[in-house]
């Protein structure tokens, strides 16, 4: 709606399927990508951390027990095998289960496709996630950023080998077409026709605007009164002395 | 139609797609029954025509995004890969890992001559001047070469057998892939772990045979040495073939020569994977035992020798490929 933020974070790419349409898909941006991965990071330092402690717990409590010496060794293998299962398993498995998704993914709605459309397999999971070391972690990150800043369809190299994106899933909101049958009937006023994308743009705000701080809420009726108001020319509404926020629920009495 | 009429009229269907979609996602097709399926493909193809008309008439609204991410989900499982079987499992290990590494032998060459460079040139080091073990090696094992005496024996004494070959295959395996992913570095990472691996093994051995410790040595890895060599030898030859696919990409771009290539490399670092874990086994279990030279070294020999038969010799083509 407002060319200048569709910049590099709304990246669109163009996807086909063998119904022959064009699939338009949003691509995830950096900072989402980024804190799913912090968020997975954090799940499994806890994880770790959580086995580290009792493992700390029990070798200090040094008794010749057999019992307690055993459970030490258990542990010790089980936090290595932890670690190891992080560093290479935790994105694979996850991704693999969950068609491209690990939980931070999840919760960000983030999901891996292929190019073209279709799930990841077994080896593009093992393809994109194996060459983590090289471009995600540690240092070896701002690899990984750069080329998804670079990469049209933001792609690191993991992504390049294994052929896939990373996509953001959008919710969309059915409440503002329930409303619809409402409000009916314009009150002998001219009806002004606003096409989809505009109709969208003004019942969005008007359904979310409750949420919304004072001041921000101001600024949003103002911007969407900015992008809306050509609708009303020719009426007597164009004219109207109306705050922005009053002019746009008066706008939606009249389409 | 207006968008309320267009919404109204078909949410029904996007709904009832949606509920299948979430049973088969978490149930999978085969728990699905044969109307189940014809009703889900009808409502796909009946769905892709919904995004079709939203495209041209409702363009850059979050109902045609909607429309795309359903279209999406109902693709992803209609036209899912393979699900994992024993067959394509088998298949996998025994057709395609040893195919991949047959294709890439001269990578693998090429690895195994960067790896003896290493050995050549910790050899060498320590013959011109014994300092330059302390670069590799740690100070506990130095003291104890000095003195006469293997390492092994105090480092196994304090670890049992199986945290230590848990620790062992771990971080073999973290080193394996690491030479593979390091390919994606136009092959640096790979080249300078091959190297360090090797030049750390030339130190040993040089520094082994001064202080009468060499047939000790020799003993110690004669049951794991082969397998372990090997292995990372291999997943160096693995990263090679990304490093080869970033800086000659021959005829494709860059990125579809490694799209192609690391479909084969990934097989490849893969085979390392049960290698290591055998050879971490023998490592912390029978090595660092006293005596059965022999046994230690037939079993290193025949466990070398059947995983090279086994990249080497299976899953060949029944049918041999047209001639170009």
């Amino acid at each position: 709606m407002n060319p200048s933020t569709s910049t590099w974070d709304t990246r669109k790419t163009e996807l086909e399927l063998p119904e022959e349409i064009d699939l338009q898909v949003e691509l995830a941006n950096v900072g989402s990508r980024t804190l799913a991965i912090l968020i997975d990071l954090t799940l499994g330092g806890l994880v770790l951390f959580i086995v580290y402690s009792l493992w700390e717990l029990l070798a200090h409590n040094i008794s010749e027990d057999w019992f307690m010496k055993m459970s030490s060794h258990v542990l010790k293998i089980v936090l290595l095998l932890l670690f190891f299962g992080f560093q290479w398993c935790y994105f694979n498995f996850f991704e693999w289960l969950w068609n491209g998704q690990t939980p931070g993914k999840r919760l960000l709605h983030l999901r891996v496709i292929k190019v073209d459309g279709s799930p990841v397999s077994g080896i593009d999971v093992l393809l994109r996630n194996l060459s983590r070391p090289v471009d995600t972690l540690g240092p070896m990150g701002l690899i990984g950023l750069l080329m998804i800043f670079i990469n049209r369809k933001a792609q690191r190299l993991g992504d390049l080998m294994a052929q896939t994106l990373v996509i953001h899933e959008t919710a969309i909101d059915w409440s503002i077409f329930d409303q619809m049958e409402a409000q009916a009937g314009t009150g002998g006023a001219a009806v002004i026709r606003l096409n989809a994308k505009q109709w969208e743009l003004l019942h969005r705000y008007l359904n979310r605007r409750e949420k919304f701080e004072y001041d921000v809420r101001e600024r949003l009726a103002r911007t969407v009164y900015d992008v809306l108001k050509r609708t009303a020319q020719g009426t007597d509404l164009e004219r109207s002395p109306l705050p922005p926020e009053d002019w746009l629920v008066e706008l939606a009495r009249r389409t | 139609m207006t968008l309320g009429t267009f919404v109204r009229n078909n949410r029904p269907r996007w709904q009832r797609l949606e509920t299948m979609l979430s049973f088969i996602e978490a149930r999978g097709p085969a728990k699905a029954d044969r109307p189940f399926l014809r009703e889900l493909s009808a409502l796909y193809r009946a769905t892709t025509g919904d995004l079709a008309f939203a495209q041209t008439h409702y363009r850059g609204t979050t109902l045609q995004l909607f429309l795309h991410q359903l279209v999406a989900r109902a693709h992803n499982q209609i036209y899912r890969p393979h699900r994992l079987s024993p067959y394509i499992l088998g298949k996998f290990i025994f057709t395609e890992i040893p195919q991949a590494i047959r294709e890439h032998l001269a990578s693998v060459t090429w690895a195994a001559i960067i790896f003896l460079m290493g050995i050549a040139l910790g050899l060498s080091a320590v013959q011109f001047d014994e300092r330059a073990a302390s670069i590799i090696l740690p100070n506990n094992v130095l003291n104890s070469i000095y003195s006469g005496k293997m390492w092994t024996g105090s480092l196994f004494s304090v670890l049992p057998a199986p945290v230590a070959s848990t620790y062992l295959f771990t971080s073999n395996i973290s080193v394996a892939l690491l030479a593979f992913a390091g390919g994606l570095s136009c092959g640096l990472i790979t080249a300078v772990i091959l190297f360090q691996n090797g030049f750390m093994l030339g130190v040993v051995f040089k520094l082994c045979a001064d202080y009468g410790l060499l047939g000790a040595v020799l003993a110690f890895i004669a049951g794991h040495g082969l397998l372990e060599i090997s292995s990372i030898v291999i997943a160096g030859g693995a990263g090679l073939v990304l490093a080869n696919a970033l800086l000659y990409p021959g005829r494709y771009s860059r990125g579809d020569a490694l799209a192609v290539q690391g479909r084969s490399a990934v097989r490849m670092a893969l085979a390392c994977i049960p290698a290591l874990v055998t050879a971490g086994c023998i490592e912390a279990f029978i090595s660092p035992t006293n005596g059965h030279t022999w046994f230690k070294a037939v079993l290193g020999l025949m466990l070398g020798g059947c995983f090279w038969a086994y990249l080497l010799l299976t899953g060949k083509a029944t049918v041999k490929p047209v001639a170009k």
